[in-house]
Formats: C-alpha cells, sequence, structure tokens
C-alpha cells in the first residue's frame, strides 16, 4: 500500500507550482495593504502577522528551516508586494500568489539533512473532553493536512520540529510542535463567538451545522433523563421544529412520530433501526439525537431515508480517569389533568328504570346504558327513605327467593379514584466509562420500572450497554457497540374503545349508582374460574376481573450493536467496514378467563401466544478520502457498498376454549388449536457516494448519488439511482455585515429518493398476488382471492424535494433564528386507485397520483439576561405542513372525497342534511336527516405545531420548563360521542331527560323540516335544482332517544372537535452540589433535580388529552411529579 | 496488511452468501394458487349465510329496540356492492377449474352468478353485468346492463347450468353445503330458476321472457329439471360448534338485548295458532308464569311505533325476546338460502297463477309440513295445524304468501322482502308515527357512493334511464312494472 502517499501528493503538488513560477502575479500583490515592523522574528510569526492583516494564506513549500530564519522588516503602511520582497531577499525565497495563497520557497535548493519523517497520532477534545470531529490538522508550512474522525482522532506524517495548526470554526486556533513524543492530546478552547455546533449526519459523519445546506436540530441527552418519559423519543416532543409527536396516554404505546408528515428512520449510531421500537433505548445512554428534517439530509440511507431521520447517538467514553455515573429518576403520576368527567345524577339502566335480575341486560335492567333513573331521589315509602331497586349486590331474600331492592344512590361518584392507583416511573442507570492511549470503554446498565395506574399492570425494562473503540495499530481502529435490552410485563392495559378497555368498563358504562369497590371479590361464588360477578355480564366486564384476570403478557429481547473497522491508508485515505444488527425475540401471551365479554363474545377461555424472531444486518464498506488543501479549501469525498437483509418470522397459535378454567396452556385446549405462522424476507443492496467541498470557510456544498436495488418490487424494475444536493453560503464569512450582525448563512437543497414498497412496516409481499386462507369449516380447508388487481411492473416510487433556508445570529451569537422553507412532491406513488366494485376488485395498485407536501419550520432561540450568575435561554419552535393532492391518475376526477388541489387531511363524515342557511333539516319523526353523501367537516392537520422552552441558570440552580402545543386541526373524540350516547355526558343532565325518564317526549331538536318541494343532486352530492320549502322544526322527541340516535351529532359537529392546545410538558429544577463542598469526597459532581411532566393542559377540547391526535377512548391523562439524582464519581 | 485481505476475504464470502433478487418474488407464506374446491367452499359459506336480522326489521318480524333503525323504519338509503366481491371469488373458482380441468364446477359457477347478480339487480335494478368482474381484464369502471337483460342472462346460466350436470358428472370437493351431491345441486338450480321466474310474475306478458311457458317446462319435466324433493335437499349452510363455524347470531349481545319479536307477526302466529311461534319466541316478561305453550304468554311490540313508545312497552315486560337458542345455541339450526318449504309455495303460487297444472292445496300442505318439520313440530301438531289452517278455495295467493311468510324467520335472506313487494302481500304495517320515507315502505336502495366516485358516468347514466326522480329508493325499477 502506498506508505508514502501523502508525500508522494505533496511532491506532486510542488511540481505543479514550479511549473506556474515563471507566470506569477504579482500585480494584485501591490494592492494589498499591508503593515509589518517587527525586529529579529522568525520567518514564521512574520507570515502570521500578514495572514492577519490579509485574507491571504501564506504556505511553505519545503523543510529546509526557512521559517524559523529570523527576519527585521520596517515596512509600516506598505503593500503586500513590498513586504514580501523585503523578507524574500533577508531569508533568500522565492514566492508566488496562487488564488488566495502565497507559495513560499527556498530559493537556494539547501541540501540540509532532512529530519526523518515519521506518524504521530493524537485525539482533538473540548474543554470538556468531549471528541472533536472534523478539525482541520496543517502542517504548518506545507500544504499536508488532515481531519479528525469521528472520534477526534488524526494522524499525520511530520518531522520533528513541524508545527502543527489546528483550526476548528467556533474554537481558538492552536498551534503545537512536534516533539519526540509520537501521541498528543490537544483541547481546544471555545471561541467567544461559538458558532460550532457538531451534529451527527448521514452515515454517522459529524459535521459543524454551519456547513449544512439542510435543517437539522439536535437535542443533548442531558436534556432528556431528567424529566422522563417511558420512551426516549417521547422525550423530544415541542423540541424540534417540524417534528410532530403524538403522545399516547396509554401503557406502553408507541407515541405517533411524524417528521414534516411522514414517519422518519430512527438510526442509532448510524445503523439504520427498522423495527424502531422506541423502548428499547435508554435515554440515559443517549449522547445526542440528531433531527435530520429532510430528504437530503438522509439520501444516503436510501429509500428508508427519505422521510428525514432521527439520528440517536450513544454516549462513550470521554476522559482518561475512571468515571462511574449514577442517574435515578423517580415520577409519580398523582392526578390527572384531562380524565372523562360523567355526571353522577343519573345510574344504570334505560327511560328511568332500572332492576337488576341476572346481569343479562334487558328489559328493566336497560340493555347497558346509563339513561337510568335518578340518583339519591327521596322516597318516603322505602326502608332507606331513598329511592329502592334490585342491584347486582343486593342480598336474596330467603323466602321469597327474590333480590331485596336496595336504595339507588351515588355511591360511584369516586370510581375512577377508588379504581386507578399512583402510577410510577423510576429509572435507575450506571455507567463506567475510562479511556487510554489506545483506545477507550463506557458500560452501562439500567433499569426503568413502571407502574400502571391500572391494578395489576406494570412494564419493566433493563439495559445493558457497552460501547467501546481501540487502536488496533497505528493505522487500524476499531469501535464496538452492543445493547441488550429486555421490555417484559406480565400484564399492560388493553387499549381502543370496547369491553376490553378499562374506562370504558369503569366509568363510560358503569353508573355511578356503582361503587367499583363492591366489585373487589369478582367471581360469583361458587362458580370461581367459570362466571365473572359484575352489574351486567353481557356487555361490560368487571375492572378487577380484567385486571387481575385478563392478563396480557409481553417479554421481548432486543439486542443490537454494531462493529466498525477503520483503516487509515494515509492521512487523508481511510476505509471503513461497518456491520450493524438489530435482533428481537418476542414473545406474548394473552390470558382470556371463562365469561370475559368481548363485542359478541363470551369467552370460554382462551389463550394466545405469539411469538416473533426478527434480525436484520447491514453491511457498508466506504472508502473515504479527505483532504484539507488550505484552511480556505476542504473536499471530503466518500464511496460505498451496502448490503440489508432482514429476516422476520412470526407466528400466532390459540385455543378457542380451554377445558380446565384457569389454566393456560395450549394443551388445555378444548378444541384443536388454530395456529398461523409466516416469514418475511427483504434484501436491499446499494451503492453509493457523496462529496463535500468547503471553500473559504463560507461555501460548502454536498453533493451525494445512490442506487439501491431492492427486494421488493419487480425484479425489472428493482434498480434505481437518486441524487441530491446541498449548498451552505456563510455570507458573513463573505461580507462584512453590521457588528451585531453576528451570523449570516443561506442553505439549500435540491434531492430525490425513491422507494419501492408502500410502507416500510407492510407486509413485504403485499405487492405480490396470492390467496389467503379462507375459513376452515368444519375441517374442510379454503382460501379466497384478495380484492387488489396487480400491476406486475410497478416501478419505484419518488419524491424529489427542495428546501431552502436562513440561519442568523444576532447581538454576539445572543439572539438566533432559523427558518426552513420546504416542498416535496410524491409522484409515481405506489398507491391503491379505487375502482368500480362492479369490476370485482376494490382497487388497483398502480404508480399513480401525484402528491404536494410543503411546510415552514422556524427555530429561534435568545438569551435576553446574561449578567453575572444569571443566565436566561429561550428557544422557540414553530412548525407548520399541508399535504396537497396535485394529480389523479387514470384521468378521474376524483380520489375517493378529494380534488385534484385539495388538501389530503380533509374530514369527510356522515352528517344530517342542512338547508341552504346550514340548519339542520329534521325528518317527520322529530330526529335529523340523514344525508345522503358525506360531507367536509374540517382539517385534520394541525394549522401550527409550537413548543417554547426556557432555561434560567442562577449560580448552582437551574430552571428549565417547556410548553408546547398545536393550534387547530381537528380530531374525532369516541370518548365523548360514547358519552352522549350512553348517557354519561354532564350535558345529558337536564330537564328533558327528566321528561324522558318521566316518558315524556320534550326535546325539539334545533332546525327545520321540509314542507314540500324536493332538492336533487348530481353524483358529487352537489345540489343541481332545489324547490324545497321549510319551517322550524316543532316535532318534540323523548330526549333519551334523540341522543341514542344522534351522539348529540347534530349539535356537537358530529364529536369533531378542534385540538388546539397548551400543555406544560416539562419543568426541572436542579441544584447542583457546590463543589466545594464535594471537596474530600469521592464524588466529582452531584446534582439533585425537581421535575415535572405534563403539568397543566389548556384545550378546550372536552373530556380529552388533544396531545394523542386521536380518541378512541383513550387512557386518563395523568400528570407527573418527582426527582432525578445525578451523582458522578 | 493479511489482516486488510482476510478482511476483503470475509467481505466477499459474505456477499456471495446473499439471497438473489428473483428468489424475493414468491411470497412464502401464502399460495399463488388455488383449487376450485377451495374456493368453492369460500363461495358456499357467503352465499348461504342468509340470517340477515335488517332483512327481520324490514319485514316486520322483530323490532330493534335501541335506536331508530333505517331497515325497521323504511328510511333506509344506499346499499353496498359486495356481492360483485364473493362475485371475484366465483371468477376465481372458474379460472382455476378451467386452469386445471374440471369442468364439474362451471356448473356451479353458473349459479353463483346467477345467485349474487339476482341480489344485487333485486336491489338497485340495473347494475354492471357484462362488463363486470372484468378488473383484471382492464375494465375498472365497468358499464350497467339493463335489469331485463341480466335477467335473461341468469335465466340462461341457470338454464345452462342444469344441462352441464348429467349423471356422469364428477362429484366436486370442498362442498359443504351438499357434501358433491351433484345431483342435489342440480335440484337447487332448478328451484332457484323457478323463484326467478316467480319473481318476474309482474312480466308475465313479456314475450321475450315468456317465464310461463318456462315455468311450466321445469315442473312439467322433472327428469330434466330435478326438484328438491324435501328439507333434505334444501340449500342450506349447517353450523358447527368450531371457531368461525358457529351460528352466525351465537353471542349476539344486541339480538339478546335489544331486538325485540314484532307484535303484527306475533299476533299473525297467535291468531293461527302456529307452534311455531314457540320455537321462535321466548315468552313476554309479564307473562312469564305461564305454560310455554299459551299464546298468551307471548306478545310484540310495533315495528311501526316510534322508539320512546316501545322502550314504555318493553320496559313493561309486553314484548317477547327472541328465542334464547338463537344467542345462545352455538350451532342452532342452519342458514337456508333456499329450502324446500319455498319451493312448495312458488308451485301453489304457479298453479294459482295458471302456470301449472296440480293441485295448490297439496303444495301448500307440504310446504307448511316442511317449515314446521324444520323446527321440530310434531307431525300431530303439524296435522292439526293444518286442520286448523286449511289451504282455502277462494282468495288463496294471501294464505300462500302468509306461509311463506312464515317461514321465511331468520331464513331466505331479503327474499321475503322481495316477496312482499312484488306481491304486495302480507301487508307491512306502516301505521305507526316513527315510520319515515312518508309512510311508504321503500321498493329499493340507492347506489353505493363509491361508484358516484369510481364509475360516475356509467352509474348516472343508468339511473336516468331507469328513474326519471333520480337515484331514488321509492323509484320503480323495472322488474316492478307490470307489462
Amino acid at each position: 500500500m502506498p506508505k508514502h502517499g501523502g508525500v508522494l501528493l505533496c511532491i506532486l503538488l510542488s511540481h505543479v507550482f514550479l511549473q506556474g513560477f515563471a507566470a506569477s502575479a504579482r500585480i494584485d500583490l501591490q494592492k494589498v495593504p499591508c503593515s509589518v515592523s517587527v525586529q529579529n522574528k522568525p520567518l514564521e510569526e512574520v507570515f502570521e502577522i500578514i495572514e492577519k492583516q490579509t485574507h491571504y494564506s501564506i504556505v511553505c513549500m519545503d523543510q529546509s528551516g526557512l521559517m524559523s530564519k529570523k527576519v527585521n522588516v520596517n515596512a509600516p503602511n506598505a503593500t503586500l508586494e513590498k513586504v514580501l520582497q523585503l523578507l524574500a531577499t533577508q531569508a533568500t525565497f522565492n514566492y508566488k500568489c496562487l488564488d488566495n495563497n502565497i507559495i513560499i520557497r527556498a530559493a537556494a535548493a539547501q541540501p540540509a539533512e532532512a529530519p526523518e519523517e515519521k506518524t504521530v497520532s493524537g485525539k482533538i477534545t473540548d474543554a470538556k473532553k468531549q471528541p472533536l470531529p472534523g478539525v482541520s490538522i496543517m502542517v504548518k508550512g506545507t500544504r499536508r493536512g488532515t481531519i479528525t474522525n469521528d472520534n477526534g482522532d488524526f494522524q499525520i506524517k511530520v518531522q520533528e520540529g513541524d508545527v502543527l495548526t489546528i483550526f476548528f470554526t467556533g474554537y481558538q486556533s492552536q498551534q503545537v510542535t512536534v516533539d519526540k513524543t509520537n501521541t498528543y492530546q490537544i483541547t481546544l478552547l471555545d471561541d467567544e463567538k461559538k458558532l460550532s455546533e457538531v451534529v451527527v449526519t448521514a452515515l454517522g459523519i459529524k459535521k459543524e451545522k454551519a456547513k449544512l445546506g439542510y435543517a437539522a436540530q439536535e437535542v443533548k441527552g442531558a436534556d432528556l433523563v431528567k424529566a422522563r418519559e417511558s420512551n426516549v423519543i417521547s422525550s423530544l416532543t415541542g423540541k424540534v421544529a417540524g417534528l410532530t409527536i403524538h403522545n399516547t396516554t396509554d401503557l406502553f404505546q408507541d407515541p405517533e412520530i411524524s417528521l414534516r408528515g411522514r414517519k422518519p428512520l430512527i438510526v442509532i449510531d448510524g445503523i439504520p433501526d427498522q423495527s424502531a421500537d422506541l423502548f428499547k433505548i435508554n435515554a440515559d445512554d443517549v449522547e445526542s439525537m440528531t433531527v435530520l428534517k429532510g430528504a437530503s439530509a438522509s439520501a444516503l440511507y436510501g429509500s428508508i431515508g427519505q422521510n428525514g431521520a432521527i439520528m440517536i447517538t450513544t454516549k462513550r467514553a470521554g476522559s482518561k480517569d475512571l468515571s462511574v455515573e449514577f442517574n435515578s429518576s423517580t415520577q409519580f403520576q398523582t392526578s390527572f389533568i384531562r380524565i372523562p368527567k360523567v355526571q353522577t345524577s343519573y345510574g344504570n339502566g334505560f327511560k328511568g328504570q332500572y332492576t337488576y335480575i341476572d346481569g343479562s341486560g334487558s328489559g328493566p335492567e336497560g340493555s347497558g346504558w346509563i339513561w337510568g333513573p335518578k340518583l339519591d331521589q327521596r322516597d318516603a315509602t322505602t326502608p332507606s327513605g331513598y329511592f329502592e331497586t334490585p342491584q347486582f349486590n343486593s342480598p336474596v331474600d330467603p323466602n321469597t327467593g327474590k333480590l331485596v331492592p336496595l336504595p339507588f344512590l351515588s355511591r360511584g361518584k369516586d370510581n375512577v379514584k377508588n379504581f386507578f392507583r399512583t402510577g410510577v416511573i423510576s429509572s435507575n442507570n450506571i455507567s463506567f466509562t475510562k479511556s487510554g492511549d489506545k483506545g477507550s470503554f463506557r458500560a452501562s446498565a439500567s433499569h426503568i420500572y413502571q407502574q400502571g395506574i391500572v391494578p395489576n399492570t406494570d412494564l419493566k425494562n433493563t439495559s445493558f450497554n457497552m460501547a467501546g473503540n481501540y487502536n488496533l495499530s497505528d493505522a487500524f481502529s476499531m469501535n464496538a457497540r452492543i445493547s441488550y435490552n429486555k421490555e417484559y410485563t406480565h400484564n399492560f392495559p388493553e387499549t381502543g374503545y370496547g369491553p376490553t378497555n378499562y374506562l370504558y368498563n369503569l366509568i363510560l358504562w358503569t353508573g355511578p349508582d356503582i361503587d367499583v369497590r363492591d366489585l373487589r371479590n369478582y367471581w360469583v361464588p361458587g362458580k370461581e374460574g367459570v362466571q365473572q360477578r359484575h352489574y351486567n355480564t353481557s356487555y361490560y366486564n368487571n375492572p378487577y376481573f380484567q385486571a387481575y384476570e385478563y392478563l396480557r403478557g409481553y417479554n421481548k429481547d432486543n439486542t443490537f450493536g454494531s462493529v466498525d473497522l477503520n483503516y487509515q491508508f494515509s492521512p487523508s485515505f481511510s476505509a471503513k467496514f461497518r456491520n450493524g444488527i438489530n435482533e428481537y425475540g418476542l414473545n406474548r401471551n394473552y390470558d382470556e378467563p371463562k365469561s370475559y365479554i368481548g363485542y359478541g363474545n363470551k369467552s370460554r377461555g382462551q389463550y394466545t401466544v405469539s411469538t416473533g424472531n426478527y434480525f436484520d444486518i447491514v453491511s457498508d464498506l466506504v472508502v473515504d478520502f479527505n483532504h484539507t488543501f488550505s484552511s480556505k479549501f476542504k473536499i471530503r469525498a466518500q464511496a460505498g457498498g451496502s448490503n440489508y437483509y432482514r429476516n422476520f418470522k412470526y407466528g400466532t397459535s390459540n385455543t378457542d376454549g380451554l377445558t380446565i378454567p384457569g389454566f393456560y396452556n395450549l394443551s388445555n385446549s378444548a378444541s384443536p388449536v388454530l395456529a398461523t405462522n409466516a416469514t418475511e424476507e427483504r434484501r436491499t443492496r446499494s451503492f453509493y457516494g457523496l462529496v463535500d467541498i468547503e471553500l473559504y470557510n463560507a461555501l460548502y456544498f454536498s453533493v451525494t448519488g445512490r442506487n439501491d436495488k431492492i427486494s421488493t418490487l419487480p425484479v425489472a424494475n428493482n434498480s434505481f439511482f437518486y441524487p441530491s444536493l446541498t449548498g451552505a453560503v456563510v455570507i458573513s464569512q463573505l461580507v462584512k455585515l453590521p457588528e451585531w450582525f453576528s451570523f449570516l448563512k443561506a442553505r439549500g437543497s435540491l434531492s430525490r429518493v425513491s422507494s419501492g414498497t408502500l410502507n416500510d412496516n407492510d407486509y413485504t409481499y403485499s405487492y405480490l398476488p396470492s390467496y389467503s386462507k379462507g375459513t376452515i369449516w368444519n375441517n374442510t380447508p379454503s382460501l379466497t382471492y384478495g380484492d387488489v388487481i396487480y400491476n406486475t411492473s410497478l416501478r419505484p416510487q419518488t419524491s424529489d424535494s427542495w428546501e431552502a433556508g436562513v440561519d442568523t445570529k444576532f447581538f454576539g451569537n445572543r439572539v438566533g433564528l432559523e427558518v426552513t422553507y420546504f416542498q416535496t412532491k410524491d409522484y409515481n406513488n405506489i398507491v391503491s386507485i379505487p375502482v368500480s366494485l362492479g369490476s370485482g376488485y376494490a382497487s388497483r395498485l398502480e404508480n399513480g397520483n401525484v402528491y404536494q407536501r410543503r411546510g415552514i419550520e422556524i427555530v429561534a432561540n435568545a438569551n435576553p439576561i446574561r449578567k453575572g450568575d444569571f443566565r436566561w435561554d429561550v428557544m422557540v419552535n414553530l412548525s407548520t405542513y399541508r399535504r396537497y393532492l396535485k394529480e389523479i391518475s387514470g384521468g378521474g376526477n376524483r380520489l375517493n372525497y378529494l380534488k385534484a388541489g385539495d388538501r389530503t387531511d380533509r374530514i369527510f363524515t356522515n352528517v344530517y342534511q342542512k338547508d341552504p342557511s346550514g340548519n339542520v333539516i329534521y325528518n317527520t319523526n322529530g330526529f335529523p336527516l340523514a344525508d345522503n353523501f358525506k360531507r367536509f367537516v374540517g382539517n385534520q392537520d394541525p394549522d401550527w405545531i409550537y413548543g417554547i422552552e426556557n432555561s434560567f441558570s442562577y449560580k448552582n440552580f437551574s430552571l428549565r420548563f417547556l410548553v408546547d402545543g398545536r393550534i387547530g386541526g381537528m380530531i374525532y373524540s369516541t370518548t365523548n360521542q360514547k358519552m352522549w350516547w350512553g348517557g354519561t355526558n354532564p350535558g345529558t343532565v337536564n330537564a328533558f331527560r327528566d321528561d324522558a325518564n318521566a316518558g315524556k317526549s320534550t326535546y325539539v331538536g334545533k332546525g327545520v323540516v321540509v314542507t314540500g318541494g324536493a332538492a336533487t343532486y348530481d353524483g358529487n352530492g352537489d345540489i343541481t335544482s332545489d324547490t324545497r320549502t321549510f319551517a322550524t322544526n316543532t316535532q318534540a322527541v323523548n330526549y333519551i332517544d334523540y341522543m341514542t340516535n344522534t351522539s348529540n351529532g347534530a349539535n356537537n359537529n358530529y364529536n369533531y372537535f378542534s385540538q388546539t392546545f397548551l400543555k406544560l410538558r416539562e419543568v426541572t429544577l436542579t441544584w447542583r452540589v457546590p463543589g466545594k463542598w464535594l471537596k474530600g469526597t469521592f464524588f466529582h459532581s452531584a446534582d439533585v433535580s425537581a421535575v415535572g411532566r405534563n403539568l397543566l393542559l389548556f384545550s378546550k377540547m372536552p373530556n380529552v388529552d388533544p396531545d394523542a391526535g386521536a380518541d378512541n377512548l383513550q387512557t386518563p391523562s395523568t400528570r407527573s411529579m418527582g426527582f432525578n439524582v445525578n451523582l458522578k464519581f | 496488511m493479511r489482516k486488510i485481505y482476510t478482511v476483503a476475504t470475509l467481505l466477499l464470502i459474505m456477499a456471495a452468501g446473499c439471497k438473489k433478487f428473483e428468489d424475493f418474488q414468491i411470497d412464502p407464506n401464502k399460495s399463488t394458487t388455488a383449487t376450485p374446491d377451495l374456493l368453492l367452499n369460500t363461495v358456499e359459506q357467503s352465499a348461504f349465510s342468509v340470517l340477515d336480522l335488517s332483512a327481520a326489521l324490514a319485514t316486520r318480524q322483530m323490532v330493534f329496540t335501541n335506536s331508530v333503525s333505517n331497515e325497521q323504519y323504511y328510511g333506509w338509503t344506499r346499499a353496498g356492492f359486495n356481492a360483485y366481491s364473493n362475485l371475484r371469488q366465483v371468477m376465481k373458482m372458474e379460472q382455476e377449474a378451467n386452469r386445471l380441468g374440471k369442468p364439474e364446477y362451471l356448473p356451479l359457477v353458473k349459479f353463483f352468478k346467477a345467485w349474487y347478480f339476482l341480489q344485487l339487480t333485486n336491489t338497485f335494478g340495473d347494475v354492471p353485468y357484462t362488463e363486470a368482474l372484468k378488473g383484471d381484464g382492464g375494465i375498472s369502471s365497468p358499464v350497467y346492463d339493463k335489469q331485463e337483460d341480466i335477467f335473461i342472462a341468469i335465466l340462461k346460466d341457470l338454464d345452462d347450468a342444469n344441462a352441464a350436470i348429467t349423471s356422469s358428472t364428477t362429484a366436486v370437493q370442498g362442498d359443504i353445503v351438499f357434501g358433491g351431491k351433484m345431483i342435489k345441486w342440480k335440484q337447487l338450480i332448478n328451484s332457484l330458476s323457478l323463484r326467478v321466474l316467480m319473481s318476474l310474475s309482474l312480466k308475465e306478458s313479456n314475450t321475450t321472457l315468456n317465464i310461463k311457458a318456462k315455468f311450466a317446462n321445469i315442473v312439467n319435466h322433472p327428469d330434466t329439471y330435478p326438484l328438491m324433493t324435501g328439507n333434505g335437499d334444501n340449500g342450506q349452510l349447517t353450523f358447527y360448534d368450531l371457531q368461525g363455524n358457529r351460528y352466525t347470531h351465537y353471542n349476539d349481545n344486541d339480538l339478546q338485548t335489544a331486538y325485540y319479536m314484532e307484535e303484527t307477526f306475533i299476533d299473525l302466529l297467535k291468531g293461527l295458532k302456529d307452534p311455531r311461534l314457540f320455537t321462535f319466541a321466548e315468552k313476554a316478561p309479564k307473562y312469564s308464569s305461564l305454560p310455554d305453550n299459551d299464546f298468551s304468554a307471548y306478545g310484540g311490540v310495533k315495528g311501526s311505533a316510534p322508539i320512546s313508545e316501545n322502550n314504555d312497552r318493553v320496559v313493561a315486560g309486553e314484548a317477547s325476546k327472541i328465542k334464547s337458542r338463537y344467542f345462545n345455541n352455538p350451532v342452532n339450526e342452519p342458514s337456508v338460502a333456499l329450502g324446500y318449504p319455498e319451493l312448495q309455495f312458488i308451485l301453489a303460487e304457479g298453479v294459482i297463477r295458471g302456470w301449472i297444472g296440480g293441485n295448490a292445496a297439496d303444495y301448500y300442505n307440504k310446504g307448511v309440513t316442511a317449515s314446521m318439520q324444520f323446527y321440530g313440530i310434531s307431525q300431530p301438531a303439524i296435522d292439526a295445524y293444518l286442520t286448523l289452517n286449511p289451504y282455502p278455495v277462494t282468495n288463496s295467493l294471501p294464505a300462500v304468501m302468509t306461509q311463506k311468510y312464515l317461514s321465511s324467520f331468520l331464513s331466505g335472506g331479503w327474499q321475503m322482502f322481495y316477496e312482499q313487494r312484488r306481491t304486495g302481500m302480507p301487508v307491512f304495517d306502516v301505521s305507526g308515527a316513527g315510520v319515515l320515507n312518508n309512510k311508504k315502505i321503500p321498493v329499493r336502495w340507492m347506489y353505493p357512493e363509491t361508484e358516484l366516485q369510481n364509475n360516475q358516468q356509467h352509474v348516472s347514466e343508468a339511473i336516468s334511464r331507469q328513474y326519471s326522480a333520480g337515484d331514488d329508493i321509492n323509484a320503480l325499477m323495472w322488474l316492478l312494472k307490470a307489462e
């Protein structure tokens, strides 16, 4: 291998310069003002003075000791030409101007013995001992240089006595003279005008943010560990513009993440994790998370990266000393910020009647409605003095064998408080780090325990993590990481509307006449294991029975890690071979006791076991060339190949009835066990390359290209290429701006990304026609054929995006503003185009339809106060996003309900007819008249998404708080609809209800009736002629009938609500133990924090926390408060 | 340096171990081909599942009390095109039968095509027929055929299907209805022909259709056109206590708690002293102390009455629920799509209309007997019933239709609604204040909204050529216009 590669390059360059010497253009230098007066200074120092005064770099081409020659110059107010002439005469050299460089070469060949050349290595860190990647190291007086790698390491060939100049935007430059030692630890100090935020970009390449041509935002791991979320991604809420996180209130459910409207790729230390398990990463192990927003940012990941990426960088060892860090965080969910508020005036029953018979729920039992008699009604004729009726807990009169009536009282007012318990989330982590000359090591262990608010539910999460790097030789280094994580619970709550939901059983469909504590003994005496005890055993489950007998176990073992091998062929040329794996094994069980109620299913005892085994591996071989020609011209080029392979095997077995109650084993199945299994495999092979060019520390360009060959498209179309181009111009480096205008950058990017799968999580073979298994009828098998027409020549779908943005900083970087606009055209989409059902099919799988996504992201930060020990920082994120249907394939003028040009988030739903002035039209029976067409009721996407973070610090105290929310956008609320429907909504407590209970029809819906004429509609539902005449509706109906039929939809926008909200998301008050107190102890540092999450919610949406972005009877939204302790040894 | 070569070699080995891209083009978890028997099973499961509670509401046999039911109160609007999805399975069965050279499935293909297109045209009027089911041939917005043409095609298909089954026809496999007994298929096909011909009774003078002669031709040539001979030949789906094989309404909470018997239906049974009442309904709570076989222990609420009125009566314990076996028994009784009793009533009507000769009373008695046997009524009770309610010499069609109606409880899908639509018999009560649609019983459904979106031109053409007032539930389709 070219051991002397660097030297060769140098010689080559020298040759070029010598050729050019004859025609040097000295005229320019005469125009450059220069003023030098020195006495007996080495030439090197004089050149530094010149470099500071002019924008020229002076590069010395040889090692003849020329630079240490001492000179005297007295040339005030001269020109550069004049100064150089004076120096050249004294020190005997030739010089030449080439662009902004002045090349110096000793005039006479001086055959002085050159010191022996050797390779030295070193590590460059910041003041906090964090390695700095991408730092330029130049051998002073030469054009030789190198850049530190991702670990801050570098090597360079030098001779003793050479001076290394280290420069990195945002830090003070430094010079180090090479002596006899071969390794150097160099610490760069912050420049006051710090610009350099280093972010992790695609393929794990670290770059200064100032050089990026696209939007990216970083969140430090330290900000994530204190006020905990159960998964680390949820902690990003409100912190990144353009990133929407719909936080679910349910235990152990993934939040819905969307970046610019699409689900981003999760990348852990450069390895994409398409299984995207958000719970497997422990926040304690996270160094930082960088959100790369556009397709350009992540184009190098290929198709999977087309929606941007969340890059998670895990912690590595920093300092040479052994460091032990312990972090403990505990939070209690003591109260609710939003819980369905139900009425407590009326009990179970229907039309004001309720008599418990046997729990089968019909007739006088009221079919399970909460439209029963008024509670706490005085009745002088009964023993208790209150209205009495037989209830589920009535004793049986031994004489008559009948149930004894009990007073009908509001005993269940506090059911929520009595049933739910305090949730706890507790997290403990310990880590050990140490580094040496050859490498570093970090190991950590952590455990998170979450106690659910539902009794007998929890979630445990244990992680072990090891990471290290080692220099196997001067040129050969290795970097590896492995994490093991286990997520396990014997039971966590079922979510979604239905008899499996706790709120469904606890408040939505349990009248306030029932005290949940009376249900604590949940078996019918004598029928233990066979029949649950409940007031209604045909629709609902006893919540305790559900919590203790209906168990959903989850056991997942995640293993993920990577091994990188890096070989440095020469200072500028290296190759990296990287392998990353993600693996998991999943075991789930569903224990369903006898008499458990599902929809239309009274369980005979069921047991289901499901398993999954997932494995993926990505291998990349990348060659990397980077060279710093001068501080004003750097180039980095990479070319690589990649292979991705995934294998996913899964299966489910279930019984349809248990022989022995409560014995959950497939062998206990009463009838044949049903089982299914499947395997999915996919592969992607890619070649890619990128070239980064940096000019004048002000112009940055990056070009990428990638070719994918994928297994999820027909072979004829499975290979495709796509490029990207990004550029950034730091205008403030080029143009003199007013003093207060510290920084100005313009950036832009263009990219194309193609992909070949409908959706990464879709069934892998969904583009291939096949038969599915049908119902086996009395042991005779069957098959069915799906309703999709397949196109056998599907092509990849493509997104063309561009974005442009401006980054600015003012007043010595105390105020900053970043604005980005993006626009993406999605075409050749692999979409299901609906067809007439008369064709025998429902849709065609085709390339088609054109969509456009566009949006604006604004990030502003300010440091309004920085006075003495007090500091106040503010950051504001603001973003908006829209998606439009631009073209419809197949010539149709509509795609379902949308026309070309429409927003795609338009909501159409079943509505009632309205007259031209907007009044609801009523039928002759007093109920609103259904429209034959679905109608537009609002848009789903919010107008704006925002987050505001404030942090204050004073001496040892710091306080951070984050508010965030969304403005606009509609969501459908199942909770509210069911509350109106079922009789639990407080709005149903009124005189009409009392009338209805008394059998009177007194409610007149607000609206009109048609008195004559007719309206005709065209095929789109638009009225073509209208001769209708209207009169005010006067037909009274029974209020309960009205609600059970309409769910109040006519008065309530069909239960669509605006999701506008503001949430006090996070508050952290930290006290750092003063250093002097720790002196003499073995602690290095210690801090204690009081933390809170989800403390306050302001929203007009009733009963539901709109944060989740959807409501299908969500778990009540809890408020968390607790503390965090961090100790370093 | 050697290490580098080692790594490079390892890399090459790893790359060579990769699976080729061609090898991923087959779904390893599903079959890409099928045999026709597997599809026949699927088709039979859906075609013979006809236990639709909506039809029981629309035919005034049951009442729903939880909310305003559009079926019960005649306020419905659109129906769906799901039958085409079932037809897709039929079409696939045809393709696979042809591919594998199994012609014995082809007559069944014709039968099921006729079966589903009947459903479609009875629901809407004109529907896509000739261009239908050709989505994989590139026709994604098929034109609509005239109802008359569809009926002609259906009759021809059934005729051809009958002719295609001979004594030497191989038995089909996967037949969960008749176990591959082809003669039973032949009987069912011809029985369906008679049902179709009778459904065209308003077209008696249409010479193109010539229904009268066709009807007679089938009845008079039992060797060529064998018909069902008893309940054992019923086109019906039997349920099993196995996952997915259970009675359609097993464990149906609504059926248990929110459905009640309709008063006119109960009164009809009570008036005729019909013992089937005891197998259809539970006693009303109010009369629970009376013996099970006391007709006065049963009651209903009115399908036409406002919901609040019915609720009051339910709470007062006046209404009978459906017999508990309908939601408690996982097997209960089979779902009869086309049964022997109905055939007998068709034949009785044929005699009454003078299309065929023969003894209408005989057909009537056989029909009533078979229906009662189906519900497990004892022979003496049947005999007593027939003595009490003999075939009337005059005004006999209403009696036949009444018996057809009584035998249709949770059986035959919407057929009884169509029979009533054709004959006006029996009269469905619309007297109550709850009835929508200006107290009219709708005679059709509006086309699905998806057709307006995905096939607007053709559906609009069909609407304008059939219904001058537009796509209306009260508009008369060709079938219902006498000629």
